[in-house]
């Protein structure tokens, strides 16, 4: 009788820590988040009173979060659809045989070896309006971290930088899944290279890049460490994305509601936007 | 097995903090000061624990946090988690801070030790001890204080033939004008003055006209917390944004807001405001590109006269039931003393706070060799001691309110009154939000 | 065409690598390098000094003792958690075990940097601030990792569990001396990306961490204080110290790295 119930229990106790975790630090925190954004809280993180939705209604005219709003999804514009071009471009551009074509590739993958604040840090410093190399080299003086478009620009590069080591071997690996006999055989019947990308590739490898896409739609939704370590939201707020000002409200100001009524917005944009990309996806896309 | 192996990690990394066998009293100062103030603040450690420190078995421990706000935000963040033996003994923490930390139990107002020390507090300088006080009672001891200053290219002046630097704003628009730079195609390559005004200089701006004018009610916020700002019904604010708009039509003013010191440093532009304690910096970056002048900030017009008020931080003592009160009054007393203040204003240009530095005589050596040191200096002898900053919630928000809202006039050509009236709206709600937030 | 393909590749990995190396060559610039004009992109006179520097000055090398600890650590009770959760997934037959597999699973949707403030009051509650423990905390469960494990598994028979059972191999023995050796591949991709992701986190350890004594490399390396006022060489030296041995690791073992992401589990 008791090793049948040690029996039965074994694998609950088996997944016990991975559920204690999922409890513990993703449903519990947004049950909480939720929680909090319908209430005033103290400096202390407890609930005062409950407020229905006023948080979110004084979230909408708040004039920094409309900043934030329009921010984060200018960027999500911007970044997603340059991402994608670049990285498939360097996929693309480096999809042949031979060893230039492997140094190529391993240009490609090496900002990946670079770690999130290196990578930050130096951005910061060659894109310095005066005395970075890049307005040295290229002979410009675009005020980089002075000018809102710059700076929003900049962002798209850090943006860039800190995903393409990943989306290249993934979009590397997806190209070179093709069958070779397919290729032969269209090239054979004298598909040129864009008639290939289009008619055999992309269709192909489009699960890759629905992947592609969504990840990149989920972190630029979410992006904050690029903002904290190259513009810190200038100028003039023209930088400042949602999760960064959630980040001021909530854990700088200890504004915890209003951090957390943030929170459950970018939650659901990006939970909105994730569905209809799939919505998307499911209507156009091939899987073997 | 597995379990076994997991536990133990787990343990492991539980237990990890940081364990340091200590027959001394150890008192861990946080700080923000980094590059040439980082290094004058190691030296001053130094100085410290192989004298007073060995004497008294107390040994010091600078640890840079970031800068000011970073070092406020760890310090929120011990202080909401109630497990007050992470606190530091010593924090050094700016005007943005004071909200948060002036009414916590475990702060423990600098009077207090001064006094049980014997200390007489009328050694400080009295704009400096007022910039530090609350309810009539010194709460911490100034530290790294500073004042703004107008910093110059000389060279530019001297080419131009401009004989001094502008005192008022309107001067500071007909010299701007003169410097401006193009090259062969129109593109300004030098601006006359490069500058979004945001609370720093706002506080002097505001607060200089009338020889004394608040910013927000409570003496801002020296006598309690702020409900409303003032700068808008005693029509300062008005005042300053005409002069501003017209500075900005003459098309000299750029509107820089990140690293000014880089762009005046690199020749980008000609005149800024800055902090005293840039002064050391400035110098090291410009090397030997051009001659650096300093002077009195710009007044907004000849009415005001209050000067500028004491910015910078202090160093404020918290109780973390390590028993270290006396140990950290020690190093506060030592850091502050006349001496200690020489080496730290020489090594950064912080001004010192304490009536004896002005009395040595490697202080009047050091002056008469460095004439730009000066200039700060006298500038606020010549201040009104009551001139002083604003201690409101939501530093952060309202340091950007005023830039954007300054911004929109001007790219927005809204008026100033407007503009007024908009800043005060903004800045009221975060007032409300705050005593909202403490249950009012 | 292929010509063409190559110049155009060439020069956009040049542009991708350029920062790369310009850190690499500034790490050697003394301070009048990087304001001298026109722009150099090699040292006047290479000089060690930023690195004496940068070591001198700053606690680097305890921000990256921190940093391996809680990678290294942080990878490895990732790793039994989530062998141990697709394990038990897939060859134990229980009530709720597909709920409880989709509940975990759907975590992947709570992207934790919105919950960032309420784990940070829970890990500040539990008292886990300034840990090891509590840095990695948010790390250790891996919806993802447990999804791919899971599906791997499953491409092993269950029969082979169902014997090794009959013969008294237990549990245990049967994962570690004939799963994971059949699932090394995956193992090891999932196991370097633990380490990575865990070592490259920013914003959590930045909340997590009071202590300069417990900072993480990423954390440290923004506040080494030297970028404020044009004293980049150090700051790259810095930089450097820290991505020569991934960049070289990157470099050498670049075959395997390509091999080992598969499209396999993103959808072909």
């Amino acid at each position: 009788m008791n090793r049948h119930w040690k029996h039965s229990l074994k694998p609950y106790l088996l997944i016990l820590p991975a559920l204690f975790l999922a409890g513990l630090f993703a449903y519990r925190p947004f049950v909480i988040t939720l929680l909090n954004s319908l209430y005033t809280v103290s400096i202390n993180g407890q609930r005062i009173a409950f407020v229905g939705l006023d948080n979110f209604r004084r979230l909408f005219v708040n004039e920094s979060f409309q900043t934030s709003l329009s921010n984060t999804l200018r960027f999500t514009l911007y970044f997603v659809p340059v991402n994608v071009f670049i990285c498939l471009s360097a996929a693309l551009l480096s999809h042949r045989e031979g060893k230039l074509a492997t140094l190529n590739q391993i240009c490609f993958f090496l900002p990946m070896a670079v770690g999130l604040s290196s990578a930050m840090m130096i951005l910061k410093m060659i894109f310095n309006p005066f005395i970075g190399i890049v307005n040295q080299l290229l002979g410009i003086s675009v005020e980089w971290f002075n000018n809102p478009n710059a700076a929003m620009a900049l962002l798209v590069i850090a943006g860039v930088y800190l995903d393409i080591g990943i989306k290249f071997l993934l979009l590397h690996a997806a190209l070179r899944n093709i069958p070779a006999n397919l290729v032969e055989v269209a090239t054979l019947e004298g598909a040129n290279p864009l008639q290939l990308f289009k008619y055999l590739q992309l269709p192909l490898i489009a699960p890759t890049l629905v992947f592609v896409l969504a990840t990149n739609i989920k972190d630029a939704m979410l992006i904050s460490s690029p903002v904290l370590i190259l513009t810190e939201g200038g100028p003039f707020r023209s930088t400042q994305t949602l999760v960064y000002q959630m980040y001021l409200e909530g854990f700088k100001s200890g504004n915890y509601a209003m951090g957390s009524a943030i929170a459950t917005v970018v939650f659901f944009l990006t939970f909105l936007l994730l569905l209809a990309l799939l919505q998307i996806e499911r209507r156009r896309v091939y899987y073997q | 097995m597995i379990i076994l192996i997991s536990l133990t990690t787990v343990l492991f990394a539980a237990g990890q903090r940081e364990i340091k066998p200590d027959p001394v009293r150890t008192v861990t100062w946080w700080h923000p000061n980094s590059g040439l103030a980082g290094q004058a603040t190691q030296a001053m450690v130094q100085a410290f624990n192989s004298t007073v420190g060995v004497e008294k078995n107390i040994r010091v421990e600078a640890v840079y946090q970031g800068k000011a706000n970073d070092v406020l935000t760890k310090a929120k963040a011990i202080l909401q988690s109630d497990s007050r033996r992470d606190l530091p003994d010593l924090a050094q923490l700016d005007g943005a801070a004071v909200l948060d930390i002036r009414d916590v139990d475990a702060l423990i107002p600098m009077e207090d030790l001064a006094l049980s020390d014997g200390y007489d507090l009328d050694a400080i300088l009295e704009a400096a001890r007022l910039s530090v006080t609350y309810k009539d009672k010194m709460i911490a001891m100034p530290f790294n204080s500073s004042t703004i200053l107008l910093y110059y290219n000389k060279t530019a002046f001297d080419q131009g033939g401009i004989a001094r630097a502008p005192r008022t704003l309107d001067e500071l628009a007909v010299t701007a004008q003169a410097l401006v730079q193009k090259d062969a195609r129109g593109n300004v390559i030098r601006s006359g003055f490069a500058n979004v005004p945001t609370t720093y200089e706002l506080i002097a701006w505001l607060g200089q006209q009338n020889h004394l004018s608040y910013i927000t009610d409570q003496e801002n916020g020296h006598a309690g917390n702020p409900t409303r700002v003032l700068f808008h019904e005693n029509g300062t604010m008005v005042n300053f944004l005409t002069k501003w708009k017209a500075l900005y039509d003459t098309g000299a003013l750029e509107n820089l807001t990140s690293d000014r010191n880089g762009a005046f440093a690199s020749g980008r532009t000609a005149m800024i405001v800055a902090s005293t304690s840039n002064l050391t910096t400035i110098l090291s970056m410009v090397g030997d590109r051009f001659e650096v002048g300093v002077a009195n900030f710009p007044m907004v017009d000849e009415h005001a006269t209050g000067g500028v008020n004491v910015g910078g931080g202090a160093i404020w003592a918290f109780d973390n039931g390590s028993g270290n009160r006396d140990a950290a009054w020690e190093f506060v007393k030592f850091a502050s003393s006349g001496e200690q203040q020489l080496a730290w204003h020489i090594a950064t240009g912080y001004f010192p706070i304490h009536r004896d530095t002005y009395s040595l005589p490697a202080f009047e050596e050091h002056i008469a060799k460095n004439p730009l040191f000066k200039v700060a200096i006298d500038q606020l002898m010549q201040s009104n001691p009551q001139l002083q900053g604003i201690w409101v919630p939501s530093a952060y928000q309202i340091y950007y309110a005023f830039q954007t809202g300054i911004l929109k006039m001007l790219t927005e050509n809204r008026s100033p009154e407007e503009t007024s009236r908009a800043l005060e709206a903004e800045i009221n709600g975060y007032f409300a939000e705050y005593l909202r937030m403490q249950g009012q | 065409m292929k010509s063409l393909k190559a110049i155009l590749a060439t020069i956009l990995s040049l542009i991708i690598v350029f920062p790369i190396a310009y850190s690499l060559s500034a790490s050697f610039f003394s301070w009048a390098d990087f304001t001298a004009i026109p722009a150099r992109l090699l040292p006047s006179q290479p000089t060690f000094e930023n690195y004496i520097r940068a070591f001198r000055e700053t606690n680097l090398e305890q921000f990256l003792l921190n940093s391996l600890i809680t990678a290294s650590l942080g990878m490895m009770l990732r790793m039994t958690i989530s062998i141990t959760a697709a394990y038990t997934f897939t060859f134990f037959n229980f009530k709720g075990r597909d709920i409880l597999f989709i509940l975990i699973v759907a975590t992947m949707l709570l992207p934790s940097d919105t919950l960032l403030l309420a784990n940070y009051t829970t890990i500040r509650a539990l008292r886990l601030t300034d840990t090891y423990l509590g840095i990695i905390s948010t790390s250790l469960l891996a919806p993802a990792h447990i999804f791919m494990l899971r599906q791997y598994f499953k491409t092993v028979s269950g029969e082979y569990r169902e014997a090794a059972i009959i013969e008294g191999c237990s549990d245990t023995r049967f994962l570690t001396l004939l799963l994971i050796p059949i699932s090394k591949a995956v193992v090891v991709t999932l196991a370097i990306h633990s380490f990575s992701t865990i070592f490259n986190d920013y914003l959590w350890p930045l909340l997590v961490t009071n202590k300069a004594s417990m900072r993480t490399i990423q954390v440290g390396l923004t506040m080494l204080g030297f970028s404020e006022n044009f004293d980049y060489g150090p700051q790259f030296a810095a930089i450097t110290v820290l991505m020569t041995p991934v960049l070289v690791a990157f470099i050498l073992m670049h075959k395997p790295i390509q091999e080992s992401v598969s499209t396999r589990f993103t959808g072909r």
